[in-house]
């Protein structure tokens, strides 16, 4: 390239940036067709829902499913999935049990199945990890063995699961590299025939739409805003779940 | 270059420099360049090119220094080099610092400070900056030069060995290799519970075969025997070099087209899967060793792409490594910000890109004319007074590893 050239295109990119920022506005809780695709199936949640059984379905990871962000275990995404799921299916008796811990690593999360998911006999295991691994920079074969080894032991126990991945944040991107995490537990999802719930995305989506503006705002709002977020986030679990059962 | 005799080896500039473009766009993360970097087809990545050819040129810079000089005035030579990197490491590192002050309001979100903390930082300032300039605290980013900086405090030590006997060094470094392989040996950083991303103790191994590699290049006469041995143990190992270079390529190619793709299979994923970067897993290292047996065949010196326009940025780039070097880290860091803050569409990625190489080619452009011109004899123009003019010296160049 001809240095007048590259000038050029580099004058061009710095005017077009500040454009590109300016957005229109979109309802809430939307996202892009391509990250609502699922191609894996809960067979044993379906089975239930049909015959219209009770279904216990675990959500354990970290802060971000205890929810304290919100204020409230009720505002989590846990029990925003819940009400979701139990408008969609009354017939049949819906529990979503937290049990989310915060700053815990996938190996950690998986320490605590026993106690925490097997025993309560769930249907449909919603795990949520990989934000603490990134941040302790886990050696990345370990994350993965940690996360293979959590879903060997709930496909063995013939319970559905469901990965839910990171959650996205612009501005501590230049001091945790999520990307090789994130595609790390994409990729143990589709060895593993698993669904990962891509959170990452979907909030990179709503970051980008300006959707939950953080910034400049007081606390309680920020509590609020937190809350909404992850009323979308069981929204949007909700979808997946209802395609993935059909 | 000491050795006025011998010309600069144009392909350690050019590969050096191309793995510092590769870096750069590796750094970026979900940037569509790095689909046609390195790592997109190799389970290798820049990072080995880099630490390799670092190796390499050091062993054959000081080396010659070491021969003309003596030991005492090589070890202060590559000490100094040393402390150029410490100095660059942690004016980076000031530069970080600088990033995540700007983006501490991002910690009003309650929805992270509760999980990422990063804080560790932000918390306990004072700890951060001294383990840091201790080497222990290395932020994203800031992992590559702490190795680098490791192996040129004990290269003083390795010179002088691999001087007498290669062997000597060559095989304890792969011994400790295969250690941390078997029995993952690790480095403890800060904050608690972390470890050094590029094991120096395997990675120690890249460093030391280029290093050994680059001692037999820069004796050339001085070893009759070793220098007739290794084109010949060269041409040996081509065919198994190729082999394992193809079949790595064609797998490590199913994997990222099949990541794009969904149709396409991606050949033994499960089996070689996760392909370990800390520790350098024989399933990088193998293929790249493989990979320098095939560029000592087929590449040649006097290769007549390595003297064309289309080389020389590149060339250039990797001469002026240590620059180039940390304005990638630099311009990487600003372009994922940039991506992150704006959007992360095709155009702007792009634009990121051509902006980032635009302007490590034109750095690297930049200081080579600056040293060249320094370089010249201040020449004696008519104004000058006679008396000064004998004064007019050749400086030599700066350690230009």
């Amino acid at each position: 390239m001809t240095p007048p050239l590259l000038a050029a295109c580099c004058l061009v990119a710095m005017l077009a940036a500040p454009l590109a920022a300016v957005r229109a506005e979109s309802p809430p809780c939307q996202v892009p067709a391509e990250l609502q695709r699922i191609d894996m199936r809960l067979p044993h949640l379906a089975a239930r829902l049909r015959a219209h059984k009770p279904v216990t379905v675990v959500a354990i990871g970290g802060g971000s499913t205890a929810g304290a962000a919100a204020g409230s275990p009720d505002l989590a995404y846990p029990s925003r999935l819940r009400e979701a799921l139990a408008r969609r299916y009354p017939e049949s008796a819906i529990v979503v049990v937290n049990k989310g811990v915060p700053r815990q690593s996938a190996e950690q999360m998986r320490e605590r199945f026993p106690r925490d998911v097997f025993a309560e006999h769930p249907v449909l295991v919603i795990w949520e990890t990989g934000i603490v691994d990134a941040v302790r920079s886990t050696p990345i074969d370990e994350f993965a063995d940690a996360v293979q080894r959590g879903l060997g032991a709930l496909n063995e126990r013939g319970i559905d699961t469901i990965l839910v991945d990171m959650q996205f944040s612009r501005t501590t991107t230049a001091m945790i590299d999520f990307d090789l995490y994130l595609s790390t537990l994409h990729q143990v999802g589709e060895l593993d025939g698993v669904y990962v719930f891509p959170r990452f995305e979907m909030m990179r989506y709503w970051s980008e739409q300006n959707m939950f503006n953080f910034d400049e705002v007081a606390a309680s709002e920020r509590t609020r805003l937190a809350a909404r977020v992850y009323d979308c986030i069981g929204r949007r679990l909700a979808s997946a779940i209802r395609l993935a059962v059909q | 270059m000491a050795a006025p005799t011998k010309s600069r080896d144009l392909r350690l500039d050019f590969f050096r420099g191309v793995a510092l473009i590769f870096i750069f766009a590796d750094h970026i993360p979900g940037n569509v360049l790095s689909y046609f970097t390195l790592q997109a087809v190799a389970f290798y990545d820049a990072a080995e090119v880099f630490i390799f050819i670092s190796g390499f040129t050091a062993a054959l810079v000081y080396g010659q220094r070491l021969i003309a000089k003596g030991a005492l005035y090589a070890t202060a030579q590559i000490w100094r080099r040393a402390w150029q990197l410490y100095v660059a490491h942690v004016f980076l590192f000031v530069i970080f610092i600088g990033e995540v002050s700007y983006t501490v309001k991002a910690f009003h979100n309650p929805m992270y400070n509760e999980e990422t903390r990063v804080a560790d930082f932000l918390v306990q300032p004072h700890v951060a900056v001294v383990k840091a300039l201790l080497l222990e605290f290395q932020p994203t980013f800031l992992d590559i030069l702490p190795l680098y900086i490791l192996m040129m405090l004990i290269f003083p030590a390795i010179l002088l060995m691999i001087s007498r006997r290669p062997m000597l060094v060559l095989v304890p470094s792969l011994l400790l290799y295969l250690a941390v392989q078997v029995f993952g040996l690790s480095v403890p950083a800060y904050p608690e519970g972390r470890t050094w991303y590029f094991n120096p103790l395997a990675w120690q191994f890249v460093f030391v075969s280029g290093a050994v590699l680059g001692q037999i290049a820069a004796r050339g006469q001085d070893l009759p025997r070793l220098t007739r041995d290794l084109p010949r143990l060269t041409r040996a190992l081509l065919p198994w070099a190729l082999m394992v270079v193809c079949a790595a390529v064609v797998v490590r190619l199913t994997w990222t087209i099949g990541g794009v793709w969904s149709e396409v299979p991606r050949l033994f994923f499960k089996q070689l899967w996760p392909v370990d970067k800390s520790d350098l897993s024989p399933i990088r290292l193998v293929p790249f060793l493989a990979t320098v047996v095939l560029a000592a065949a087929w590449v040649r010196r006097d290769a007549k792409f390595l003297a064309s326009r289309a080389a020389r940025p590149f060339v250039l780039c990797g001469r002026q490594s240590l620059e180039v070097f940390c304005l990638g880290v630099v311009l990487s860091a600003l372009g994922h910000f940039i991506l992150a803050e704006y959007d992360n569409e095709l155009l702007m990625q792009v634009a990121v890109n051509a902006i980032g190489i635009g302007a490590m080619l034109l750095t690297a452009k930049m200081i080579d004319w600056y040293k060249r011109m320094d370089r010249e004899p201040v020449m004696a123009a008519a104004a000058t007074p006679r008396t000064q003019r004998s004064e007019g010296v050749i400086r030599r160049d700066e350690a230009a590893e």
